[in-house]
């Protein structure tokens, strides 16, 4: 006899004579079945900060960073950079500061730089600090502006573009020295 | 016991500045290298190699980290290797993550690939990891 054939079930269920046992079934068939129908999908919802503007990437106020930032894309500075910034748009913000070489297509500087700036072009506006050389192809500096370095016009010439290739090795190595030790014991303690 | 847990249900702000402009995003396309700290909030949707300090962090479904996390809050939706020290930890179901994590209050969304440890520890233990931060 096929106890779970449905066709039987429903005999049993028509007839009302059901023995214990297969009253159990049923009851414990009918709502696994009905939470798989109604269960709603896995909540996929993520909060996603998506900038309005189109800078990619915002280094705020409150974050400083030791070490070096790549991007292929722009990117806004407006905390502490210790290390070199290069990207495509790079806008180093009025309170922003930042030791070392910001590469760039376009550099916009209200902040200070304590280093070197590669671009494309240059905009120097009047809260900006440059103490360092400026290399260029074309730049604008605002009244008030702050330049303590020479500015060169030598922007993708063949004597820079050695310099670029080989800055780039050498800063992945200096830029190495990431504090992990003291947290590195509390691991181990663990 | 009910204050306990409800103590450890509200995430206390380590810095004392406003969480709006201090908010840091980094774009799919941005590598960094080397440390962060911040006060405030900050989203990874690129890669960072190195460690991580801040109130909030938040690493996009795209994103990859690879370093220690000190947080107060950690949301986790991209890859990560290596250690979180968070009292709240959320893993997303596309969460892929190796290393451990130490935790106060975790969920875990299905889907997570989690390989690694997830020891529990008390709040006491993060206060002690905020002083060390501070000392560094």
């Amino acid at each position: 006899m096929s106890m779970f054939s449905r066709n039987d079930k429903s005999f049993d269920t028509n007839s009302g004579s059901t023995t214990p046992a297969r009253d159990k079934t049923e009851t414990s068939v009918a709502p696994l079945a009905d939470t798989k129908r109604t269960q709603p999908p896995a909540p996929t919802t993520y909060e996603v900060a998506t900038p309005q503007t189109r800078v990619v990437s915002v280094i705020s106020k409150a974050l400083k960073i030791t070490g070096q930032l790549e991007s292929t894309e722009d990117i806004q500075v407006d905390g502490e950079v210790d290390g070199d910034v290069r990207g495509v748009s790079v806008k180093i913000g009025s309170n922003a500061k930042v030791k070392g070489t910001v590469y760039g297509d376009t550099v916009e500087l209200a902040g200070t730089i304590d280093g070197k700036i590669e671009a494309k072009k240059v905009v120097l506006t009047s809260t900006a600090h440059m103490v360092g050389d400026v290399i260029h192809q074309d730049i604008k500096i605002d009244s008030g502006a702050y330049i303590d370095g020479h500015c060169r016009p030598e922007y993708g010439k063949a004597t820079n573009k050695n310099a670029h290739a080989t800055a780039k090795p050498a800063a992945t190595a200096s830029s190495a020295p990431v504090k992990t030790g003291s947290v590195a014991e509390f691991g181990q303690r663990a | 016991m009910p204050a306990l847990s409800q103590l450890a249900l509200v995430p206390v702000p380590l810095g004392n500045n406003g969480a709006e402009n201090s908010a840091s995003h980094l774009g799919n396309a941005l590598t960094v290298k080397g440390r962060l700290e911040t006060t405030g909030i900050v989203h990874i949707d690129g890669k960072v190699h190195g460690q991580i300090t801040a109130d909030r962090l938040v690493i996009g479904a795209g994103g990859y980290v690879e370093g220690d996390i000190v947080a107060n809050d950690v949301r986790i939706g991209g890859r990560f290797t290596g250690r979180i020290y968070a009292r709240h930890v959320t893993l997303d179901g596309s969460a892929d993550i190796t290393g451990r994590i130490f935790h106060h209050t975790v969920t875990v969304a299905k889907g997570a690939r989690i390989d690694g440890r997830m020891p529990w520890r008390p709040l006491n233990f993060f206060e002690r990891l905020e002083h060390l931060r501070e000392a560094q």
